[in-house]
């Protein structure tokens, strides 16, 4: 009969007090379980909500520092973006897996209607409907790369229709059905050149010319509205925007800018405010991608990466999370303590057994052995009864607690270069206690490390045992 | 030479002063006889036997196994493949039955034992007057006087050859106690174990092969 047999019999044979440990056990083991639920939900959450906000990153002012200027260092800085050669050398850099540089801007027509979508109707104050056009100089365009939309007909640009601003562009399907469009077809818009008087206030058109554009390719984005987004005014305005965007070459928006606004031919497109998007090649590049622009970059300027995005939109999961470390922690500490304590409380019960094993020979290592044992067999059944109530505990704990955290706080929405168009809401739907392997695992490593560690203070009481003064 | 002390010292130091329990302690023991230790209560009879059991260390002086010192043999090892320990309360574990306290003495040994424990656990019991049913019992269901033979059982398991036994009548009646007394005496002469046996009772010490006297820590030959 080993230390191990000896231990599974003491378990057996003494259930009142296996029992006791058990319950104490159990209550503790439910602690930590919720608590690691909880967390590695919140950090599943911060995973999947980072991957969906991509690996993008941009460089731009950093205006909360350039809030705190007074005015005549704000005179001093020059606000005109990054330019093509600085966006070049940075997307140049290892880390980047592809990049592109956006210029804007915004084009009426006098024939082509406006998708509406679920949106409702957008007033724009006159008879002329203004589409956003979107600069690009990456021939493939990184939007479809990134799976925001996929061309479902034609083609993307080439490399001689971006270096020369030739006149085509890619539009969406529900745009081009609306204006009973097709590839090949060509379409209008108006830039005009204004002038604005400035004694009387009041604006005319000097000029005009048509900008006929001829459609290559159709688009269907894949963020259109899902089910859950159905109520959602942000996610329908922003869809139907992005629907009435117009993707042209960068050059062409040079050129009718020029005309626009008689810009000399001497000026470039540095002259012009470009979006720089740099998409890197994983996510743990971000820190040695920004490591290695700042150096590069003009004053006042910063990168910012879509992920940034998460810390504004994740408050209920993010102090959920927090609270659910401080709770583990401490259920840590006590369980420690707690089941110590008991367990020393028991052996001094058993002192009297202990010391028969050390009269007859037995190592203490032994006699150790043979205590970790059933505290180790108890904890095993206590960890795993309260592996599913635990986790049970959590789901409903923390429903109610995002419940109340999201009542009280607004709804934040992200609308930045970056344009990853997550909400509070997406944070919240993609919070989910679950059983996984992962949670298991750590949950029993989390257990066996703090027992482990709650025998300590017993096998300390075991080595200094005396067998004479017990036995004689 | 199975067992032998050699000028052992015990004492408790008070201040400057020693108070001795044991004094210049000299007393050797053979194999196939059945000793006395006699005594009064605070004679030192308790400390003698757990120098001798290696359950305690002298301040000076030896204790030596088969002409081995104890440190070299080292006491942990001692006590568990060289000797067997019957004590007064008679110690048993009382959550285990009287096999299972004899199988653990037997799986705490390194002494070579036949390879069914149980079997031979069984049938030592019966030896010393513990049946079958009775074996299968959790010790605190049994009277004093089984107790204690399962007792000697468990020391008798390991195969060892010298018992020590620190008053094991002391709880049992007269009826009892003889019994006890003849198991002792019959495992010295007819299979040459030492027994070592400490007591305040001079009608057992009579019964023994030879008998020391402790007197306030010094050992004597009892006449």
């Amino acid at each position: 009969m080993n230390f191990f047999k000896r231990g599974l019999l003491s378990v057996t044979r003494r259930l009142g007090k296996s029992f006791i440990l058990l319950a104490v056990l159990f209550i503790l083991g439910n602690v930590i379980a919720g608590a690691i639920s909880i967390s590695q939900a919140t950090s599943n959450v911060e995973k999947n909500i980072k991957e969906r906000l991509g690996t993008a990153a941009t460089v731009e002012l950093d205006y909360e520092q350039i809030e705190e200027l007074d005015e005549s260092e704000l005179m001093e800085i020059d606000f005109s973006s990054v330019g093509t050669d600085l966006i070049k050398q940075i997307g140049e850099l290892p880390y980047v897996k592809y990049y592109d540089y956006n210029a804007t801007d915004y084009l009426p027509s006098e024939d082509m209607e406006r998708y509406e979508g679920t949106a409702g109707e957008v007033d724009f104050g006159d008879d002329m409907i203004h589409f956003e056009i979107k600069g690009v100089n990456y021939a493939s365009i990184l939007d479809f790369e990134e799976g925001k939309a996929n061309l479902i007909d034609g083609r993307v640009f080439n490399d001689d229709e971006i270096t020369n601003g030739s006149p085509v562009t890619i539009i969406s399907k529900n745009l081009a059905e609306a204006n009973h469009l097709q590839v090949g077809d060509t379409f209008n818009l108006l830039n005009q050149v204004y002038d604005y008087d400035e004694e009387t206030g009041e604006e005319s058109i000097t000029d005009s010319r048509d900008v006929p554009l001829e459609i290559i390719g159709l688009f269907e984005p894949t963020t259109v509205n899902t089910e859950q987004n159905n109520d959602d005014d942000f996610h329908d305005f922003m869809d139907g925007e992005y629907q009435n965007t117009l993707y042209v070459p960068n050059e062409m928006i040079f050129q009718e800018s020029q005309f626009a606004y008689g810009l000399d031919d001497d000026l470039s497109m540095d002259d012009m405010y470009l979006s720089p998007i740099f998409v890197l090649n994983n996510a743990e590049d971000a820190e040695a991608f920004e490591q290695e622009t700042l150096p590069l970059l003009p004053q006042y300027y910063i990168v910012h990466h879509a992920t940034d995005t998460y810390e504004n939109i994740a408050g209920p999961i993010e102090s959920m999370s927090t609270l659910a470390k401080y709770v583990l922690i401490v259920a840590v500490i006590t369980t420690i303590l707690i089941i110590g304590l008991v367990v020393l409380l028991f052996l001094r019960d058993r002192k009297h057994e202990l010391g028969i094993y050390l009269s007859l020979g037995e190592s203490r290592l032994r006699v150790v052995g043979q205590i970790m044992t059933e505290v180790i067999i108890i904890s095993i059944i206590g960890m795993t009864l309260s592996l599913f109530t635990g986790n049970l505990l959590a789901q409903t704990v923390s429903s109610s607690m995002i419940e109340s955290n999201s009542s009280q706080e607004e709804d934040f929405y992200s609308y930045t270069e970056l344009d990853p168009q997550v909400s509070s809401t997406d944070v919240i739907d993609a919070y989910e206690v679950s059983l996984s392997g992962e949670f298991v695992l750590f949950f029993y490593v989390v257990g066996m490390l703090t027992i482990l560690l709650s025998t300590l203070i017993p096998l300390i009481y075991i080595v200094r045992l005396n067998p004479k003064k017990i036995m004689m | 030479m199975i067992l032998e002390a050699k000028d052992l010292n015990y004492y408790y130091q008070d201040g400057e002063s020693r108070r001795f329990i044991l004094k210049d302690t000299n007393v050797s023991f053979e194999k196939g006889k059945f000793y006395t230790i006699l005594g009064q209560s605070g004679s030192g009879k308790t400390t003698l036997l757990s120098l001798l059991s290696a359950m305690d260390k002298p301040h000076t002086g030896e204790v030596l196994f088969n002409g081995q010192n104890l440190e070299a043999i080292g006491h942990e090892t001692y006590r568990r493949n060289k000797i067997g320990i019957i004590f007064q309360s008679y110690n048993l574990i009382p959550t285990f039955t009287a096999v299972e306290n004899v199988l653990i003495a037997m799986s705490i040994t390194q002494n070579e034992l036949p390879n069914e424990h149980k079997t031979v656990a069984y049938n030592l019991l019966d030896y010393i007057g513990i049946s079958r049913d009775k074996a299968d019992r959790t010790v605190n269901k049994l009277s004093g006087g089984e107790q204690q033979r399962v007792a000697i059982a468990r020391a008798l398991s390991t195969n060892v050859e010298l018992i020590l036994a620190d008053e094991p009548t002391g709880n049992l009646d007269e009826e009892m106690e003889k019994e006890i007394i003849d198991i002792f005496m019959n495992l010295a002469h007819e299979h040459n174990k030492c027994i070592v046996m400490v007591t305040h009772s001079n009608d057992i010490a009579q019964q023994s092969d030879q008998t020391f006297y402790l007197k306030k820590g010094v050992l004597h030959n009892h006449e």
